[in-house]
């Protein structure tokens, strides 16, 4: 073979190998996007075409009723409740309890572990293997944790503000048990993720600080916290979308004042009269859209964070 | 240049000065925030759990008043140990996460070699690759429950060959106990391909690419160079890896209650299923307490030796480094 | 102004002794540099000074206080960084008002004063920039102005330079030591690069292993060195070395190593005479010489490194170790001619071979 043939057969090769490639990877993509897509139409169906054999790939007749019914405050005064699938329940409450447990337990998660992150890294506080240590609570099984907090919340707490401070305060049922619950479990992540941004602020940085007469706080509030407010953000959003997400914990501790989102969809899949698909597909994208955005916004950061530095040289 | 001495240094007094002044003191300040943490901890973690402990010592279900119970010793846990769904459970639970976790762990790494060769078009490849770990498990059960169903996308997209085979193209997915058990692990590798993927694709691109340009001018073949370059510096991603996911899949909950309730039969309840279900079914709330005593046991030493091995392979990288 | 005096400073890692006890008075005014290799203890030193580390033991004394156990920020001391410590997030202008924001002076002073400083260091018009988008040498020069403008009497310096590029380096070790003229303050400044040491020192702090080998001018230091390890440290090339042993020899002492056999000056004591020592001898004090000049050793060249205004000579002459020396270019050797030298022994230099002291 000449040179110029076999550089054509390699060039030949290697063009095949990428379009291998990429076939494999389309194909794994629209496995991704298949159920995604599935709900997305699906909560454009009306109710006659949920279930069909063959099913349709599209909508034939697009609604917006599924949403309108799930955003209606009193389904059967405005109307839009279906006859034979009625249902009582509308998305506002378990939204906005959603929205205030997962932000406010986030905030909280995010300001303890950022300092205790910074504890950590500058003055080693609790030694060199509580950084992995603080990761075991995470990794506890949750119904572990369930029947405990049930019984915690729900009779311990009571009893003990009742002998102590003559009122009776459950915590079961209540958006600040969520939270407190929810802060709890999302630390060991925001205390993980922080370590990792802080450790990429120079110490010599607070001590020229120091060294210029600045006081512990003030170097922390001019110093330190502007330089991780983008990972701030970052882990802010990463434990939100754990939050949002969580189900065990928010099925075994609320009912039925508070319900969040996974909550609610999970009170429609197991209602008896009958399977609400479109409705609960409506839900399942306006749980699904916020979180997928943020999501893709902090990715790049996902990407490189992922090794826990085992990589890093 | 004028000399600082001149310049009035304002003196600042007052209770909260003082306090913050105290507070900012090395000694005092770094362990405000492990106080608080480790505060929270005991407050929401480790009092529920003295609690459990006691409780799991009762004799006492839920549905009686809580003065009627009393001591009765490690009957409990007796009879967690002697009870066969227990088991049955347990195991079930490991055949899940041992099937889940491997599916997941191989695709998860042939993507993340694909994309990590990809040239043009990676982000978008990255971008939806890991749509699946943001949505939520819930809906992720839903989904497929949509999918699953008898008339569903599923069976019509398998209908070529069902036809071939010629079985009834109405696979009952979630009715039948085998098909239920794979529906249920197949929508967790859906799920969760997406963080092996990401974890190891975070190793493909820590990968030093002198190393592997130095394995190709030395005329090692791209398979050499896979095999005795990129394979081995990816090893401590791969620890990480197969122990995220296997702390992660020993909790399947959430797809079993979405799609089958833990059926049929028993055929999907896996433990924490199987745990939930004794307890707000059944009412077994002291039963429920040594159950998850005995799994805390259980999976505490998973996660130490699950923990030992990251931190071996850290300490192995260190010290490699050092030298 | 103010003097620092060291006593008997320690400070322990947990079972490491990072520095085992030192003791040294900076003069008011002086330019002192504190050089040794990396881990010899020198940053702990500074840091100590500084505040920024509290010493196990011992005292630091700043002017007439005792500053031992006080916080970093209220001693009055501008430091330089290795990394420059500029904070990224803020424009240079917030960089060097930092120090006077802490402290609270007005605004109008305080643009008054970074106004001064950035044109005392020449960096006016990039007072509305960030650090990232000054250039490496510009950022040394804010940090630098960051460091005057509270105008304290002690500047302590990190290897500042170690992050510029070989030239610009060398041009920024004379603008140092006139910035040190100028300002008139106590300089402290560490660094294990020997010719930074050399040409900015007053004096210097040779320190190993923990504690100071040697105080002095870097004349002296170059000339007369007080142990094997402040020979080795300083000089390029490396100072040689020949092991052997100190042997009297009719009424006069010599030292005999192998191959070569040179005799002592009065210097060393007749005592020495049978303890094994390290003779050193600089690359500019071996000379090559004539076959039948007094105590010539032949030697064979193994190579030969022009460096323009002189050429170092390596050559083999049956000893352990190779030797170099430093010959006029014009001189017509090449590698493998059979040559002679000998050792200038107005300038030999004479070593224990156990603890390193001086022996002459």
């Amino acid at each position: 073979m000449t040179p110029a043939v076999a550089g054509r057969a390699a060039g030949r090769t290697r063009r095949r190998r990428t379009v291998l490639r990429h076939a494999v990877l389309i194909g794994w993509g629209a496995i991704i996007m298949f159920p995604i897509y599935w709900m997305i139409q699906t909560s454009f169906k009306d109710s006659g075409e949920w279930v069909t054999w063959p099913p349709n790939w599209l909508p034939q007749d697009p609604t917006l009723k599924n949403y309108e019914q799930v955003f209606t405050f009193d389904v059967q005064a405005a109307g839009v409740a279906r006859e034979a699938t009625e249902q009582p329940f509308n998305i506002w409450g378990s939204l906005l309890d959603s929205v205030l447990i997962c932000s406010i337990s986030s905030l909280i998660a995010l300001f303890m572990g950022t300092f205790l992150a910074y504890a950590i890294s500058r003055f080693n506080v609790g030694g060199s293997t509580f950084r992995h240590m603080v990761l075991l609570v995470r990794m506890i099984p949750p119904i572990v944790i369930a029947i405990p907090l049930l019984m915690y919340y729900a009779i311990m707490v009571p009893f003990a503000t009742e002998t102590l401070l003559d009122t009776r305060i459950s915590l079961f049922d209540t958006r600040t048990g969520v939270s407190a619950l929810y802060t709890t479990v999302t630390l060991p992540f925001v205390i993980w993720m922080m370590l990792s941004f802080i450790e990429e602020v120079p110490y010599t940085l607070e001590h020229a600080a120091r060294l210029m007469g600045a006081g512990r706080i003030y170097t922390l509030r001019k110093i330190v916290l502007p330089l991780v407010a983008s990972g701030m953000v970052v882990t802010f959003l990463f434990v939100f979308i754990l939050s949002w997400g969580e189900f065990l914990l928010a099925l075994t501790l609320t009912h039925p004042d508070v319900s969040t989102l996974p909550v609610l969809l999970n009170k429609y899949q197991s209602a008896s009269e009958g399977r609400l698909y479109g409705p609960q597909a409506a839900i399942g994208t306006v749980i699904t859209v916020p979180v997928v955005i943020m999501g893709i916004l902090i990715q790049k950061h996902l990407v490189k964070g992922f090794s826990f530095g085992m990589m890093r040289r | 240049m004028t000399a600082l001495s001149g310049v009035e240094i304002r003196a600042r007094n007052g209770p909260f000065a003082r306090l913050g002044a105290w507070l900012s003191q090395e000694r005092v300040f770094r362990w405000i925030p492990f106080v608080l943490v480790e505060g929270t901890f005991i407050l929401v973690i480790i009092i529920p759990f003295l609690l459990t402990i006691y409780i799991s010592f009762l004799r006492w279900r839920a549905n009686r008043p809580f003065e009627q119970a009393y001591l009765s010793g490690f009957r409990n846990y007796e009879a967690v140990l002697s009870d066969t769904g227990f088991w049955a459970a347990l195991g079930r639970t490991f055949y899940f996460a041992g099937f889940a976790v491997v599916f997941e762990l191989v695709i998860g790494f042939l993507l993340a070699m694909l994309v990590h060769r990809v040239v043009r078009g990676r982000r978008i490849y990255i971008t939806v690759f890991l749509i699946p770990m943001m949505v939520v498990p819930v809906v992720v059960g839903y989904n497929f429950s949509m999918i699953y169903i008898d008339h569903g996308p599923l069976n019509q997209l398998l209908l070529p060959l069902t036809s071939i085979l010629g079985i009834d193209p109405r696979i009952r997915w979630l009715s039948d106990p085998l098909a239920a058990q794979w529906a249920i692990i197949l929508a967790d590798v859906w799920q969760w391909t997406s963080l092996t993927f990401l974890i190891f694709l975070s190793g493909f691109s820590a990968l030093p690419p002198q190393l592997i340009n130095a394995a190709r001018v030395m005329g090692a073949s791209r398979w050499q160079t896979f095999w005795w370059v990129e394979l081995p510096l990816l090893k401590p991603v791969i620890v990480i890896a197969v122990v995220v996911r296997s702390m992660e899949a020993l909790k399947l909950f959430d797809p079993v209650v979405l799609l089958t309730f833990g059926g049929p039969g028993t055929s999907t309840q896996t433990v924490a299923y199987y745990l939930w279900e004794q307890v707000w079914q059944f009412n077994k709330f002291a039963f429920g307490a040594a159950a998850s005593m005995l799994l805390l046991i259980l999976f505490s030493t998973l996660i130490f030796t699950g923990i030992w091995l990251m931190m071996r392979e850290r300490t192995r990288l260190d010290r490699e480094r050092a030298s | 102004m103010a003097g620092i005096v060291l006593k008997d400073l320690v400070k322990e890692f947990g079972s490491f002794a990072a520095v085992k006890g030192i003791n040294l008075e900076i003069r008011d005014g002086e330019f002192l540099i504190l050089v040794g290799p990396s881990g010899c203890g020198k940053t702990t030193t500074l840091n100590m000074i500084s505040g920024l580390v509290e010493p196990t033991g011992g005292d630091v004394v700043i002017g007439d206080r005792v500053v031992t156990h006080t916080e970093a920020g209220e001693r009055g001391l501008g430091m330089v960084f290795q990394d420059l410590a500029l904070f990224p997030h803020m424009t240079v202008f917030d960089n060097i008002a930092f120090g006077l924001r802490v402290k609270h002076v007005d605004p109008g002073e305080i643009r008054r004063r970074v106004e001064e400083a950035a044109e005392a260091m020449h960096i006016a018009p990039l007072l509305d920039k960030r650090p990232g988008e000054c250039s490496g040498g510009e950022a040394q020069r804010v940090a630098l102005a960051r460091t005057i403008v509270t105008n304290p009497s002690v500047y302590l310096m990190d290897e500042p330079l170690s992050s510029l590029d070989a030239k610009l380096r060398v041009d920024m070790r004379t603008e140092l030591k006139h910035l040190h003229e100028q300002l008139g303050g106590t300089f402290v400044y560490v660094t294990h690069d020997q010719a930074e040491a050399m040409t900015m020192a007053d004096r210097i702090a040779v320190m190993n292993d923990g504690r100071i080998e040697q105080v002095g001018e870097p004349l002296e230091i170059y000339r007369r060195p007080a142990s094997h390890f402040v020979a080795g440290f300083f000089g390029i090339p490396t100072m040689n070395f020949l092991d052997g042993t100190v042997e009297a020899a009719a009424g006069a002492i010599e030292f005999r190593g192998t191959g070569l056999a040179v005799p002592l000056d009065a210097s060393v004591d007749a005592g020495l005479a049978g303890r094994g020592a390290v003779l050193g001898v600089r690359s500019e004090h071996v000379l090559v010489v004539d076959a039948d000049t007094e105590g010539a050793t032949p030697a064979t060249v193994s190579l030969i490194e022009p460096l323009g205004d002189t050429t170092l000579l390596f050559f083999d002459h049956g000893g352990a170790r190779r030797m170099v020396a430093k010959v006029d270019p014009d001189l017509p050797v090449a590698a493998g001619d059979a040559i002679h030298v000998a050792l200038d022994t107005a300038n030999l230099h004479l070593f224990d071979a156990g603890d390193g002291a001086r022996l002459n």
